[in-house]
């Protein structure tokens, strides 16, 4: 099935979880926010949670700014 | 007095961004030769299919030894900036954070309406909210009784250097508050941080002066002693301007 992973279409298998995702594009657990569906997703929950097709994640860091 | 925000006191009344500069090296180089002891960063998608040894800002950073203040910025409703803060609060545990709802793309400049919308929701959320906003007193007021704990007005729009080109405005919104007022946006160069607090500005804040400079860390510097000349002149204060030239030894010393 299709996720929207940062802005773009993501094929994962059914049971993926936050932390699949993660691992599959090489991102490390620190100094990030999950967002599913505009929701924050709370660390503890990463492994636990699937996806329904076109499901919005979002992963975000801190960046330079002013 | 030293400068007191959301209750936590600073010894440096430079506040700097951490956007524009070559590599994270570099900004670290900088922040340190700022002395300043708060830096903003910005919430943006992570880049998919990285390095996972690849530095990120927080590395270079120490959120334990620098004040890391999240911004909203690149938010044009209430609504965005709002989900922008509740992310921020999720990476850096923290409340404290700048909130920035542009009006557009073009001019950069604050939108009141959701700024001031976004404002009171965020400190009913209980966020500290320190505010960017345009120079409208009447605006500054109302920011500061929703319960934002620090007012920041351009001082001329976002990363054009031009300095400062509201000078009464600025004062007024001094005059009128009871919570630190920083100028944010506009400062070019070192003279133009030591106008502000020559002013009664109670910090600067500031990105592309020092980050678009030549040298940054040597900007950096010079705005350290820039913030520092500009405080001391304030509390010193001016002395009286003449339209009459008036010597500076006393007539009796004079010889003939």
């Amino acid at each position: 099935m299709n996720i929207i992973l940062n802005g773009e279409k993501f094929s994962i298998d059914k049971k993926t979880s936050i932390k699949d995702i993660l691992i599959q594009n090489n991102i490390g657990e620190k100094n990030i926010v999950v967002e599913v569906n505009k929701e924050i997703i709370s660390k503890t929950f990463w492994d636990q949670i699937t996806f329904e097709e076109n499901d919005q994640i979002e992963i975000i860091t801190a960046v330079g700014g002013g | 007095m030293p400068l007191i925000i959301d209750k936590k006191t600073y010894k440096s009344r430079l506040i700097i961004g951490s956007g524009k500069y070559k590599n994270f090296e570099e900004t670290k180089k900088a922040l340190e030769a700022s002395g300043a002891e708060m830096i903003t960063v910005a919430l943006k998608r992570t880049n998919l299919g990285q390095n996972d040894k690849q530095k990120n800002l927080l590395d270079y950073i120490d959120p334990n030894t620098y004040k890391i203040l999240p911004n909203t910025a690149g938010c044009f409703s209430s609504e965005d900036a709002i989900r922008v803060c509740l992310i921020a609060r999720e990476l850096l545990n923290d409340n404290l954070v700048k909130l920035e709802v542009l009006a557009d793309k073009e001019t950069l400049l604050p939108n009141e309406e959701e700024t001031l919308a976004a404002a009171k929701e965020l400190v009913q959320l209980g966020f500290s909210v320190m505010v960017y906003t345009t120079d409208n007193v009447e605006l500054a007021i109302e920011l500061e009784r929703v319960g934002c704990v620090s007012v920041m007005p351009l001082a001329s729009p976002i990363g054009t250097g031009q300095g400062i080109k509201n000078s009464n405005n600025l004062k007024n919104i001094i005059k009128n508050a009871n919570i630190p007022i920083i100028v944010d946006a506009g400062i070019g160069t070192a003279s133009d941080a030591t106008i502000a607090m020559e002013l009664g500005c109670d910090a600067v804040l500031l990105n592309s002066a020092i980050a678009m400079s030549d040298n940054p860390v040597q900007m950096a510097e010079a705005m350290k002693h820039a913030v520092i000349a500009g405080r001391k002149a304030f509390n010193a204060k001016r002395m009286k301007i003449s339209n009459i030239a008036i010597p500076s030894s006393k007539k009796t010393d004079a010889l003939s």
